[in-house]
């Protein structure tokens, strides 16, 4: 087994700091291994070889800062903010991050389809380490934000996507985050509803939150951020100013092959 | 934005961390209990019903059909061996795929990882301390062993918790790697089950030191079952070599699983 290097939390709230942030993946047709393989050996002969999905990146991003993170479909972004989120280890490399870490990578991902949205907010509040009191004091202006109403009550399995989404987001929106990780992929819901998610992570960023953002969107990137990072292929291409990377991303995106060779 | 809790040190082996993630525990502990039998009429009954059904079975074949020994109430010997066999078998059937049960949440977000098996454990524990309950001022009534030794059963107690806790952590992690650890286990507790002094106490059924020997030390689940049996049915407090195999198993279990559990957990979130 790898070693892999392990999350720190010992920088400012807010701050990000990847030093030399690589991660590689082994693609296995099933995931997990028998005892079989075990025993015969660890490689299977004939496999493809480990995908580097994210090679010697640094990155060092301040509290406060907004950074907008594009790429191509397998560039590396998601693998970047699963890093960030402290859920995937570097195989080498340092990641640190300070203070409250809020993503939408989890959004849905406590909810128990048996229990009502009620329940789901406090395993979902408890999920990031709040207490019961801390989640009851946010109870009204998440169920509010959600627009659930009285479905709040239900079991989510009733719920809609869009409900379970708005849920989702709500819980997400009355953290207090010292970081915000965004997917582009999770931000749906009908457009009243993503305004008012896009007017309250203004409203975050504006009491100090730090934000990274995954976005093939360009018009959101260059609304909601200053700083922008270009990964391709596991590497940083570009890292500034968003202004001037966005043209550099559109060159990228327009002049090479959709596939790019190893 | 006011009350911004800083948090030094690496959240995940902090104490910090654990104490942060208390409620997470409650919370999962609530989860699971409500999860499995969601939706059936007994609900959370259930996790009393089965047990007693099968120590019901149980006690039909070996106390009823198969008279084994000629200990005297043998019903409550069975019985007082069995509810820690439940307690045991339950607890680290249920921990072993519990990570990847939860995969959604694994894969997902970040939280003290432990409290997964630990959730299914600390159930189990509930459980196991319902039907002892239940059966303990019976055991204590017919036998007439309500004794001061019977203080020490919450330290024995408490050592058996430690002991399936860490079994249960090594059973859970060990399986999100490789997926055929449950399906050992579950071939393995059976003959387990027939090997541990639940329905016989080792030394009246052979005369064979060696044997004796193996079945009463060799089986770590043995000692436990014992003690609590020293105590409940016997009204007497355990030996002392009984004792301190105890609290040395609960020891090492728990500290041994825990420390393999924090080797792997790193790429679960890669491999559930």
């Amino acid at each position: 087994m790898t070693r892999s290097v392990g999350f720190e939390t010992n920088v400012r709230p807010g701050e990000i700091v990847l030093e030399h942030a690589s991660r590689s993946f082994v693609v296995h047709a099933d995931r997990g291994r028998t005892l079989k393989e075990m025993l015969i050996g660890r490689a299977r002969a004939g496999g493809p070889p480990p995908v580097e999905a994210l090679k010697d990146i640094s990155l060092q991003i301040e509290p406060g800062e907004t950074v907008g993170m594009v790429g191509r479909n397998g560039a590396g972004k998601s693998s970047a903010l699963r890093v960030l989120a402290g859920i995937l280890p570097l195989h080498s490399g340092r990641v640190a991050v300070g203070g409250q870490i809020v993503t939408q990578l989890e959004l849905g991902a406590g909810f128990g389809r048996d229990f009502s949205g009620r329940e789901n907010i406090y395993l979902n509040g408890a999920l990031h380490g709040l207490s019961k009191e801390q989640i009851e004091s946010r109870m009204e202006a998440i169920i509010e934000f959600s627009e659930l109403g009285d479905f709040v009550d239900a079991p989510v399995a009733t719920y809609s996507t869009g409900m379970f989404l708005r849920l989702g987001f709500a819980i997400a929106a009355h953290l207090d985050a010292d970081v915000l990780l965004i997917d582009e992929v999770l931000a749906v819901g009908d457009e009243a509803f993503q305004r008012k998610c896009e007017a309250r992570m203004a409203q975050q960023i504006a009491a100090g939150a730090t934000l990274v953002l995954v976005s093939h969107d360009a018009a959101l990137i260059e609304r909601t951020c200053e700083r922008i990072a270009v990964l391709d292929g596991g590497e940083k291409v570009f890292d500034g100013p968003v202004h001037e990377g966005m043209p550099f991303y559109h060159r990228l995106m327009g002049t090479e092959d959709p596939v790019p060779s190893p | 934005m006011t009350a911004r809790r800083r948090r030094g040190g690496r959240a995940d082996s902090g104490i910090i961390a654990r104490v942060a993630h208390r409620y997470l525990f409650e919370q999962m502990v609530r989860r699971e209990l409500r999860q499995k039998y969601k939706g059936s009429a007994l609900g959370i009954v259930w996790y009393v019903v089965n047990p007693l059904v099968l120590m019901g079975a149980y006690y039909l074949m070996f106390g009823v059909i198969f008279k084994a020994t000629s200990e005297p109430d043998y019903p409550l010997f069975l019985l007082v061996g069995l509810v820690v066999w439940v307690f045991f078998s339950q607890a680290v059937l249920g921990a072993a795929p519990s990570l990847l049960e939860q995969g959604a949440l694994v894969r997902k977000a970040r939280f003290p990882r432990e409290t997964i098996p630990g959730a299914v454990v600390t159930v189990q524990l509930i459980t196991f301390l319902v039907l002892l309950g239940l059966l303990a001022p019976v055991t204590l009534a017919i036998r007439g062993t309500l004794d001061p030794a019977l203080l020490m059963l919450p330290v024995i107690l408490a050592c058996l918790f430690a002991f399936v806790l860490g079994f249960a952590l090594v059973v859970s992690v060990l399986h999100a790697y490789f997926r055929d650890v449950a399906p050992i286990l579950a071939a393995a507790l059976l003959p387990w089950f027939f090997l541990s002094p639940i329905f016989f106490d080792p030394g009246r059924i052979t005369q064979q030191k060696a044997a004796v020997f193996a079945l009463e030390w060799v089986n770590p689940v043995a000692p436990f079952i014992v003690a609590v049996r020293d105590v409940l049915y016997g009204g007497a407090v355990p030996d002392a070599p009984v004792l301190a195999y105890v609290l040395l198993a609960a020891v090492l279990s728990l500290f041994g699983g825990l420390a393999l559990f924090r080797r792997m957990q790193a790429e679960l979130a890669v491999v559930v």
